[in-house]
C-alpha cells in the first residue's frame, strides 16, 4: 500500500481527553483519530501514514446488534465501527452491558450483526455460510473466556487436542506434550478441569487457543476470575504471543494496566464507540 | 481422526447423568420382549408339532366348535351322542373310533383329596391307538383287560408329583366316592396336562357322572393307506346329519397344526405389537434424554462451536451419540433377553416342557438387525435434538448457564 508524499490531510490534534495518555498525540486522518505516544512518532506518522496504518485486518463497519427478548428489543451495539490491525495488541474497555464483549463476538464470528458489516482481509465475512464461519473460526480464531470455558469431562490433554480434531487434523502428540512442558504443566495433562486451579485451567485454555495456530486470539475478560498474580501471568503470556509470535490479540477488559499495555485501546459506552485510541507502532 | 471423535463422544456418553441409563434401559426392555418372543416361539411351535407327530399321522380328531375359534377344545360345553361317533366306523378307511370324555372330578389318595382332569375312552381300542403311536407308554402295570372294572391308569405326574404318598400299582383311589384300582402307570408325554390326567374307562366314567351315552370328542384311527382328508370331508358331512352339537371341527393332523400354527401366530403378533410399542417408548425417551442433554451441554456445544466445530461435527456428535444409546439398549437388551427366555426354557422344562428355548427364529442375522434397528431407532430419535444442537448461534450458546 503505497501512498506516495502523504498527500491526504491529516490534522494534528492537541490537548488530550484521556488522562493516562495525557503526553500523547491524536492525529486526525481520513475521517478517522489515531492517538500517538510522544511526539516523535506522531511525526514519523505525518510523514508516512500508510506505511504504520496499511489496510485494516478486520473491519467492522457500522455493526448493529440487537437482541429481542420477548417483545423488548435491546440495541447492544448502535453502529459501531473499528478498525484492528495484523499483529496489533487490541483492548476493548467500557463498563459491563456496554457492547464490548458483543462486539468481540462479532470480530470472532460467533455471532452475526443485525445490520452492518464485518470484513476479514478485505472479505465481507458478515455473509458467510455457517460452514465457512466454523472453518474461519477454526483456523484463524483462538478463543480465551473468563470462565475458561473447557469442556468438564475431558483431559486437560483432550480439551487442548479439541480443536485439531474439529479441524480434521492429525493431531501432533510431541507438539502436544511440548506445549504443556513450555507452561509447566506437563504434569497436569491427564487431569480434567476440575481437579485444577483457575490460572492452570485458563493456562490451559490458552494452550487450545493456539492449538491450530490462529493469527488472531480473541480473549473475553481472561483475567476477570483471577487473582492479580495469577491473571499477571495469562495476561503475559497473551501479551508474549503477540510480540513474538506477532499474533493479533483483541482483550475485552475493565482492566486498566491491561488497557495501558495495548497498542490500540477502543472504549465502548452504550454500544457506541466513544475513544479509538491507537498507538504508533513502529514497522521496519 | 474418527478414533479421536469416538472416544469424545464415548466420554460425552459415560459421564450422563443416572437419567441416561434410564432411557437405556426403555430400549433394553423393548429389545428384550423381542428377543424372548422370537427365541421362545419357535421352542413353542417344535413342542407343539413333536406332541401332534406323537399322535401320528393317523388320527382324525372330532371337536364340537367351529375351526375357526382359535380356543377350540377350550370351548367344551356341548357333547356328542356316542352312538352318533360310533357310527363313523361304517366309512370306509375308517380303522377305529375312540370317543372321549374329559372332566375333573374329585381323587382322594391315603386321605389325602385332590382335584384331577379325568381323560375317559374305551380301553381296547385306546390302547390300540396309543401302542401304535406310542405316545403313551406304560411304565408299570397293564392295560385293563375289562371296560367296568374300576380300574384307571395313572399319567406319570399323577402318580408322582400329584400326591405326597407315591400311589403304587395296585393301590387304591377313591374317585367321587367309589373305589378305583391302579392298573398301571404311563411313561411321561412331556405336556403338564397330559402328565397330570388319570384315565379310566368310558363305561366307569359314565356310570359315575351319570352322563350315558355321551361324548365330549373323539379320536378316529385310519386305514393306513386311507386318505385323510377325504375321510375328514365324510365324517363331516356324516355328523352334519347328528343334531346335537351344530358347531363342530374335524381335525386332520395337517389341519391342526395349521389352527396351532395360526394360534401361536395370533399370539406372537400380539407379543411383537407390544414389543414395538415399547420400541418406541424407548425412542421418544432417547429423544427426551437427548433433547435434555443438548440443553444441559448448551455451553459446552458453544464452546466447541467457537473453538472451531462445524455445525456438522456437532450434528453427528450428537446423532452418533443417540445412535450408540440405541445400540447400547440393543446389546443389553439381547443380552438380557437370552438370559430370561434361558430361564424361561429351564422353568418349563422343570412343568414337563422340554426344548423351549430356541435359536432357531434368532441365528446372527436376526440379533444382528435387532442391533441395527436399535441403532437406527436412536439415530431417528435423536435427528431433531442433533439438529436443534448444530444450528445454535455459538454467542447465544455460550451465553447459556
Amino acid at each position: 500500500m503505497k501512498n506516495n508524499g502523504a498527500q491526504a490531510k491529516i490534522d494534528v490534534v492537541c490537548g488530550m481527553d484521556l488522562a493516562p495518555y495525557a503526553d500523547s498525540v491524536h492525529i486526525r486522518y481520513q475521517e478517522k483519530v489515531f492517538y500517538f505516544c510522544g511526539e516523535y512518532c506522531a511525526a514519523r506518522f505525518t510523514q508516512s501514514p500508510e506505511q504504520f496504518i496499511g489496510e485494516p485486518l478486520i473491519r467492522l463497519d457500522t455493526v448493529w446488534k440487537v437482541f429481542r427478548l420477548g417483545a423488548t428489543a435491546v440495541e447492544v451495539l448502535k453502529g459501531f465501527s473499528l478498525n484492528i490491525w495484523r499483529g496489533d495488541f487490541v483492548a476493548i474497555i467500557g463498563a459491563s452491558g456496554s457492547g464490548k464483549s458483543t462486539a468481540l463476538n462479532m470480530i470472532g464470528l460467533l455471532d452475526r450483526p443485525t445490520s452492518g458489516t464485518i470484513t476479514f482481509a478485505n472479505n465481507d465475512i458478515s455473509l458467510l455460510k455457517d460452514q465457512e464461519r466454523a472453518q474461519l473460526r477454526s483456523q484463524t480464531f483462538g478463543f480465551v473466556f473468563q470462565q475458561y470455558n473447557l469442556i468438564p469431562w475431558l483431559s486437560a490433554h483432550e480439551n487442548v487436542a479439541l480443536p485439531m480434531m474439529f479441524a480434521q487434523k492429525n493431531i501432533n502428540q510431541e507438539r502436544l506434550n511440548a506445549s504443556f512442558r513450555e507452561i509447566g504443566l506437563e504434569n497436569r495433562m491427564a487431569h480434567r478441569p476440575l481437579e485444577l486451579s483457575g490460572g492452570e485451567q485458563q493456562r490451559i485454555a490458552v494452550l487450545r487457543a493456539l492449538a491450530n495456530d490462529p493469527d488472531i486470539i480473541l480473549a473475553d475478560e481472561p483475567t476477570g476470575n483471577l487473582d492479580s498474580t495469577t491473571g499477571n501471568k495469562i495476561l503475559e503470556m497473551l501479551a508474549n504471543l503477540n510480540k513474538t509470535h506477532n499474533k493479533t490479540l483483541v482483550v475485552v477488559t475493565h482492566d486498566a494496566d491491561i488497557a495501558a499495555k495495548a497498542d490500540q485501546v477502543v472504549a465502548i459506552k452504550d454500544g457506541r464507540l466513544v475513544r479509538n485510541h491507537k498507538t504508533y507502532k513502529y514497522v521496519e | 481422526m474418527l478414533k479421536n471423535f469416538l472416544s469424545l463422544i464415548f466420554k460425552s456418553v459415560w459421564h450422563r447423568p443416572m437419567r441416561g441409563w434410564l432411557t437405556i434401559l426403555g430400549i433394553i426392555i423393548g429389545v428384550m420382549l423381542v428377543v424372548i418372543i422370537f427365541a421362545l416361539s419357535s421352542g413353542i411351535q417344535n413342542a407343539v408339532a413333536r406332541l401332534l407327530q406323537q399322535f401320528g399321522s393317523d388320527l382324525v380328531i372330532i371337536l364340537p366348535g367351529k375351526e375357526t375359534n382359535p380356543f377350540l377344545g377350550l370351548a367344551g360345553g356341548q357333547k356328542f351322542k356316542e352312538d352318533n361317533l360310533l357310527d363313523l366306523k361304517n366309512i370306509r378307511g375308517v380303522r377305529l373310533v375312540v370317543p372321549m370324555n374329559i372332566a375333573i372330578l374329585n381323587t382322594e389318595f391315603k386321605g389325602e383329596k385332590k382335584s384331577v382332569m379325568f381323560h375317559s375312552q374305551p380301553w381296547r381300542e385306546y390302547r390300540v391307538v396309543a401302542e401304535e403311536s406310542k405316545a403313551l407308554k406304560l411304565i408299570e402295570g397293564t392295560w385293563p383287560e375289562k371296560e367296568d372294572a374300576r380300574e384307571v391308569i395313572l399319567g406319570n405326574r399323577a402318580a408322582f408329583k400329584l400326591f405326597r404318598a407315591t400311589p403304587m400299582v395296585g393301590d387304591e383311589l377313591i374317585i367321587k366316592g367309589r373305589r378305583f384300582r391302579i392298573a398301571g402307570i404311563f411313561s411321561e408325554v412331556g405336556m403338564q396336562d397330559e402328565d397330570n390326567q388319570i384315565w379310566m374307562s368310558m363305561k366307569d366314567f359314565q356310570a359315575l357322572t351319570a352322563q350315558r351315552g355321551m361324548a365330549s370328542s373323539a379320536a378316529v384311527k385310519l386305514e393306513p393307506d386311507a386318505n385323510a382328508e377325504l375321510i375328514a370331508r365324510q365324517i363331516k358331512f356324516k355328523l352334519s346329519e347328528q343334531e346335537v352339537v351344530r358347531d363342530f371341527s374335524v381335525l386332520t393332523p395337517a389341519k391342526a397344526n395349521q389352527l396351532i400354527g395360526n394360534i401361536l401366530s395370533v399370539i406372537e403378533i400380539s407379543l411383537l405389537l407390544i414389543a414395538m410399542i415399547s420400541l418406541i417408548v424407548g425412542a421418544v425417551g432417547i429423544m427426551n434424554t437427548m433433547y435434555t442433554s443438548v440443553l444441559e451441554r448448551t455451553k459446552q456445544i458453544g464452546i466447541m462451536k467457537a473453538i472451531g466445530a462445524s455445525d456438522d461435527a456437532i450434528l453427528s456428535l450428537f446423532l452418533i451419540e443417540s445412535g450408540l444409546i440405541g445400540f447400547t439398549g440393543g446389546i443389553l437388551g439381547i443380552f438380557f433377553g437370552l438370559i430370561v427366555a434361558w430361564a424361561a426354557g429351564i422353568a418349563a422344562a422343570n412343568f414337563g416342557i422340554r426344548g423351549l428355548f430356541s435359536l432357531a427364529s434368532l441365528d446372527f442375522f436376526g440379533l444382528l438387525s435387532v442391533l441395527i434397528i436399535t441403532f437406527v431407532t436412536g439415530i431417528v430419535a435423536g435427528i431433531l435434538p442433533a439438529r436443534q444442537a448444530s444450528r445454535m448461534e455459538p454467542a447465544d450458546a455460550l451465553r447459556y448457564e
